[in-house]
């Protein structure tokens, strides 16, 4: 009995290291097999586009064989490629969230695509121009290419059309400045003596949307997040977010047309369909979920101006991971260059909601066709005119976190906005400081 | 992992002469080979990913590097005192310890209620039961995205009630004052039919003729339950109260899914700090230095726990 069992563990030890031994030996030969990896920071139904778009390739592409590889969040997406690649296996190609990418690099976890690039015989203003200038900043870090754009999107401002005419107000003429914007959300603001039954106006704040709308507002107020050029340096206790700041407070708690307290993105886009807020900043990506569940007639603008007319991009970028094998290198290029041509590029665009990056994806007639169908996609993609990078920084998400820490508390009632930048401008500083040890302070 | 362990450790308890006890461990080691060759196959996977991991843990405690380009280096313990300074790390170990207390003690007592009111089986009672233990069969993940729509400002289903008696209505999960409390509910709603089984269990062990003496001595419900159900429970209170705190610990899906430690940090727990240090700062040495901690603290208490039961077992 006991002679029995021990064989039984032998041989089951065996069979494991066998198999074990014989599983790498099936792979060499034949296609250059890569990984993808892919987010989905949307909805599920990406997951099946990805497999059809990836499945298309394969079949026009003999020599590679692409495994598309779902990775869930852009913050889980980050996770798995680092975790990857301090394995030894890196993925060959990762759809990365664009503002991760300085922190990457920084980090030397980027392949520099500028070889790739002159291989193909392209310069890299010719491979740059294909794509809409303001997603350029996200992509070159000090005049070298580490990205490719996939799928971008810009901050939107909604307006519930069948409330506006309800207020009595001109939907086809959406509020194009901050104060046109206040007057508007206290119109769209229903009161039961101290109850509120429906908000002028809801604009998100959890960790990473409320960084972004933060942006958001400051650029439209005139101001910088961040230093685009050198990632040690951010722009939080400047006048220009001081006034978006106390913007946002004064909408909460002087005018009293914003719900108090810090709303995740989800129950802001709730909120809308819903009709209990009336208005909503969201971004280009929920167009898609907006069109398909609102009851009532919508309306899409730009985000109102207090200075200027300029917001942020979001979305995010293809990126090869360092330390690969030149074939894989070479065979992740190739997915690379077609997922982000033209007709696939409009492809995933239509799918999805983001826009297309690449300039020429709107020239063909499938999407012109598509635009003239759902005039609302337009919106987004004219305001990229005014576009500028995403804040990417040393640590970008501790920094961007340093922030909005503070902003909750203002939007909470906590804190006055004045003494709450001051606090999130030294926490960042402090979170900067070894990068700008090895850097701005490095001195001969 | 505990299962796995050798637990027939050759331990000599008499004092024979030393010569003895090495031969008797000797033969006792033969004897008990078959016994380590069939934990083999668990001890190479438990070294592989258990032992192997935390001792990988404490190597990377060790290490820090000054700055992002410079190669790590050997920094003893300054990776623990950082941590320790961290006010960020105090205030998740001061939430933790409210959210432990106030998960612990209302699920305990929710269980130990649902307990003896469903201890005698009938249909009604076992479909009650059911009910209760429904929550428990669910994944945290799935359930901490049906509380964040339970929970959603103004238009999730809580609002919809509570806001016809309200005239303002709190913002559940975006509240710093509120929120902890609002995912507090959460583990409550989760864990009390859980902890309701091992009491349900210790009920069983309850002496019948022991009850029914103080049935004829005329003691009340109340008295029962006070000088003999509480004592024979005792073991069973001490081996929920330590899954609690284990839980309190590890079981935090439902911050992950629902505030990321937010607003502002008010429902940032240990274990989602290190997470933070892990992946947001890329901090691996703090993120180990704080994980070390967290084991040292979860080994003291489960062997004080089983201290106490061992000695209440042995004692008198």
């Amino acid at each position: 009995m006991l002679f029995s069992r021990r064989l039984m563990l032998g041989l089951a030890i065996a069979g494991t290291m066998a198999g074990a031994l014989a599983f790498p030996a099936l792979a060499g030969e034949g296609p250059t097999e890569i990984d993808l990896f892919f987010p989905v920071p949307v909805d599920g139904k990406l997951a099946r586009d990805m497999g059809t778009l990836i499945k298309e390739f394969n079949e026009t592409h003999p020599d590679v064989k692409a495994t598309a590889v779902y990775t869930g969040s852009y913050d889980d997406t980050l996770i798995k490629t680092r975790a990857a690649i301090k394995a030894g296996k890196p993925p060959s190609a990762v759809i990365m969230s664009a503002n991760f990418l300085l922190d990457m690099q920084i980090e030397n976890e980027l392949t520099n695509l500028d070889a790739l690039i002159k291989a193909d015989g392209t310069t890299k203003e010719q491979f740059l121009g294909q794509f809409f200038p303001a997603l350029q900043g996200n992509a070159v870090i000090n005049r070298s290419v580490y990205g490719v754009p996939f799928h971008n999107s810009t901050p939107l401002l909604y307006i519930n059309a069948d409330k506006a005419k309800e207020a009595g107000l001109d939907p086809s003429k959406p509020p194009q400045t901050w104060a046109e914007l206040t007057d508007w959300a206290k119109k769209l603001t229903k009161r039961e003596g101290d109850k509120v039954t429906q908000w002028g106006i809801a604009i998100p704040c959890a960790y990473d949307y409320c960084g972004w709308m933060m942006e958001t507002l400051t650029m439209s107020n005139g101001g910088r997040y961040y230093n685009e050029e050198f990632g040690g340096e951010v722009y939080y206790d400047t006048p220009s977010m001081l006034g978006a700041l106390t913007w946002w407070n004064d909408l909460v708690y002087k005018h009293k047309v914003h719900a108090p307290g810090a709303t995740p993105g989800p129950a802001v886009s709730t909120s809308f369909i819903s009709g209990n807020a009336a208005m909503m900043m969201l971004s280009t990506g929920s167009l898609t979920y907006v069109r398909d569940n609102a009851k009532f007639a919508y309306k899409v603008a730009f985000i109102p101006r207090n200075v200027r007319n300029a917001v942020p991009i979001g979305g995010a970028s293809l990126i090869v991971p360092a330390g690969l094998e030149a074939d894989k290198q070479k065979a992740a290029w190739t997915l690379i260059k077609w997922m982000t041509s033209p007709e696939k590029s409009g492809w995933w665009s239509r799918a999805t909601g983001y826009f297309a990056p690449n300039m020429a994806a709107y020239k063909t007639p499938e999407m012109v066709d598509f635009l003239n169908k759902n005039p609302d996609a337009k919106t987004a993609v004219e305001q990229l005119d005014v576009a500028k990078p995403w804040f990417a920084t040393y640590k970008t998400v501790p920094v961007r976190k340093n922030l909005e820490d503070e902003v909750m508390l203002v939007l909470n009632g906590k804190k006055q906005p004045k003494e709450a930048l001051a606090a999130a401008q030294k926490a960042a500083d402090e979170t900067l400081k070894p990068y700008n040890a090895e850097t701005s302070l490095k001195l001969p | 992992m505990s299962l796995a362990e050798p637990a027939a450790l050759p331990v000599a308890t008499s004092a024979a002469p030393r010569l003895d006890v090495l031969k008797r461990l000797g033969t006792r080691f033969k004897a008990s080979l078959p016994a380590y060759l069939l934990l083999l196959p668990s001890l190479i996977f438990l070294a592989l990913f258990t032992y192997g991991a935390m001792g990988r843990v404490l190597i990377d405690a060790l290490y820090q590097r000054a700055t992002p380009k410079a190669p790590v280096r050997f920094v003893g313990l300054d990776n623990i005192a950082a941590v320790l300074a961290d006010p960020a790390f105090s205030g998740a170990v001061v939430n933790n310890l409210i959210y432990a207390v106030g998960t612990a003690v209302p699920s305990i007592g929710l269980a130990l209620l649902f307990a003896l009111a469903l201890s005698r089986t009938n249909a009604v009672s076992s479909a009650l039961r059911a009910a209760l233990f429904l929550p428990v069969l669910i994944p945290m993940v799935a359930a901490s995205a049906l509380f964040m729509f339970i929970f959603l400002p103004n238009v999730g289903l809580l609002d919809y009630y509570i806001g016809r008696l309200l005239p303002v209505l709190p913002n559940w999960l975006g509240d710093p004052d509120i929120a902890l409390y609002a995912i507090m509910v959460i583990t409550i709603w989760k864990n009390a039919g859980y902890y309701m089984l091992f009491f349900l269990a210790g009920l069983q062990a309850v002496p019948e003729d022991v009850m029914e003496a103080a049935h004829l001595d005329g003691a009340g419900p109340y008295m029962r339950l006070r000088h003999i159900i509480l004592p024979e429970l005792k073991p069973t209170f001490l081996f929920v109260i330590v899954i609690a705190t284990l839980n309190a610990v590890t079981q935090v899906d439902h911050v992950f899914v629902m505030t990321q430690g937010g607003p502002s940090n008010a429902t940032n727990l240990v274990l989602f700090y290190i997470y933070q240090q892990a992946v947001e700062h890329y901090d691996v040495g703090k993120a180990s230095a704080a994980t070390l901690l967290t084991l040292a603290a979860l080994m003291g208490l489960t062997a004080l726990s089983f201290r106490t039961m061992a000695n209440r077992e042995g004692g008198p």
